[in-house]
């Protein structure tokens, strides 16, 4: 028993006293200068006061300086979660701009669909014929054979298109309705080899049947009176002959092409039509 | 390049020092700490304790003394407190030490329950007795849980730095 309190108390001695190589105090010593220090700082001595005033600001400022590794993290990573959100916003910045540009295309498709609306629109109420029917239909499929020359329109017997009715694209004709089905309707255009339409030249009393190539530059009038020269710059009406067509529908024009030689082109340009305006093209009374 | 090696060495021994100082000066705030305040615990205590029971001449009882007088300058309680609380703590693990004939790893672990309670019991009795400071004691007792069972974690990272620093 008193051989154990002895061994405790050398241990405590050994490690109270016992300095290492390189320790320069010795833990008895650091401890009571800790409990003076202490009862020192409670007493509050005047000569204390001044002492711990500067150790404060020292140990303040040190500990600023310390800590800006910590503020310097800080700073990093708000400055990585900065650049980061700034990625992020210009990829959501970049997906809403490719987003505007195709509204800006919609837009302008929608736009240029209203004007060929309007312009429909409009032919409706000035041409010189009127008709008891008149429907607007969009070109869904344009045959492209060379010669075979037809649309399909999205325009059907459902909203009363009938055979034989007239298709115009802005003020000129384009062509026929030859085939309607239920929701859409074939249009054989003028430059259709099988496209004939009863004509009278302008300022001429000549009629002819204008018939399709294929071409939209190179027509073909056809019953022409023996030895009768065209002319160029003369506009082709249809005549308005076995009442399929009212008269006075300007249909081509005749010009000289590089060889000086008189051809026929359409006035419109079936390739274009968009919007089309599906008539009866009934007589004016 | 003797004069490099030579600096490089006293860098790497005085490594646990300037860690000491470090977070005698730096005392990570809750806010940096945010969601990990909960395993919060005493860094220095670790350190201390490693170092006095393993390399005592790495970390000199003067400096262990004077990171406790900053330490209470940061804090702002009375001089001294910490100092005592460190030294008696180092007391005690220098008492393990000299006592100790075979030294394991669990045993030193399990040795760090009462060194760490007669440390706390030291600063407690001097903050009750020397300070108006009121804290809780809920806190202190879940900052020395976590204290002493993060202790095998740095007892290894400890080991294997002084292992890597011999070699050289």
């Amino acid at each position: 028993m008193s051989d154990n309190r002895d061994d405790f108390i050398i241990a405590i001695r050994y490690a109270l006293l016992k300095k290492g190589a390189k320790q320069k105090f010795s833990l008895f010593f650091l401890i009571i200068l800790s409990v003076l220090i202490i009862t020192l700082d409670k007493i509050s001595l005047p000569l204390m006061t001044p002492i711990r005033a500067t150790l404060n600001d020292v140990v303040y400022h040190v500990s600023v300086i310390s800590s800006q590794p910590a503020k310097l993290k800080n700073y990093v990573s708000k400055k990585i979660k900065i650049h980061f959100n700034v990625l992020d916003e210009n990829k959501k910045l970049k997906r809403e701009m490719e987003f505007l540009k195709k509204q800006k295309f919609n837009n302008a498709y929608l736009s240029s669909e209203n004007d060929i609306l309007k312009d429909a629109l409009n032919f409706s109420n000035i041409k010189n014929f009127e008709q008891n029917f008149s429907i607007l239909a969009k070109v869904i499929l344009d045959q492209q054979s060379p010669f075979l020359k037809s649309i399909l329109i999205n325009k059907g017997t459902k909203r009363g298109v009938t055979k034989g009715m007239t298709v115009f694209h802005k003020d000129y004709l384009m062509g026929i309705v030859t085939e309607t089905n239920f929701l859409s309707s074939r249009v054989l255009l003028l430059t259709d080899l099988n496209s004939k339409l009863p004509v009278v030249i302008e300022g001429t009393d000549v009629n002819a049947i204008l018939e399709g190539t294929g071409k939209k530059l190179k027509l073909h009038l056809s019953y022409l009176p023996e030895n009768y020269e065209i002319e160029a710059d003369k506009t082709i009406f249809t005549s308005g002959k076995g009442g399929f067509l009212p008269p006075g529908i300007p249909l081509a024009t005749t010009y000289l092409n590089k060889k000086n030689k008189v051809l026929i082109k359409l006035l419109g340009d079936p390739d274009q039509a968009l919007i089309v305006n599906v008539t009866n093209g009934q007589v004016n009374q | 390049m003797f004069y490099f090696r030579f600096l490089k060495s006293i860098f790497y021994t005085s490594l646990p020092i300037i860690f000491l100082y470090f977070f005698s000066f730096y005392h990570f705030q809750i806010p940096e700490v945010g969601k990990i305040n909960f395993f919060a615990f005493n860094f220095q205590m670790i350190l201390i304790y490693f170092y006095v029971l393993k390399f005592p001449d790495n970390l000199g009882y003067g400096n262990i003394f004077l990171a406790g007088i900053i330490n209470d300058t940061v804090l702002g309680i009375p001089l001294g407190t910490t100092s005592l609380s460190y030294l008696s703590l180092s007391l005690f693990t220098s008492y393990i030490r000299n006592a100790t004939i075979r030294p394991v790893i669990t045993s030193e672990w399990f040795m760090f329950i009462p060194a760490l309670f007669f440390s706390n019991f030291v600063y407690l009795i001097i903050i009750n007795n020397f300070s108006n400071i009121s804290f809780f004691y809920l806190e202190l007792l879940q900052n020395t849980f976590f204290t002493f069972l993060f202790f095998p974690i740095f007892h290894y990272i400890f080991s294997q730095y002084q292992r890597s620093i011999s070699k050289e």
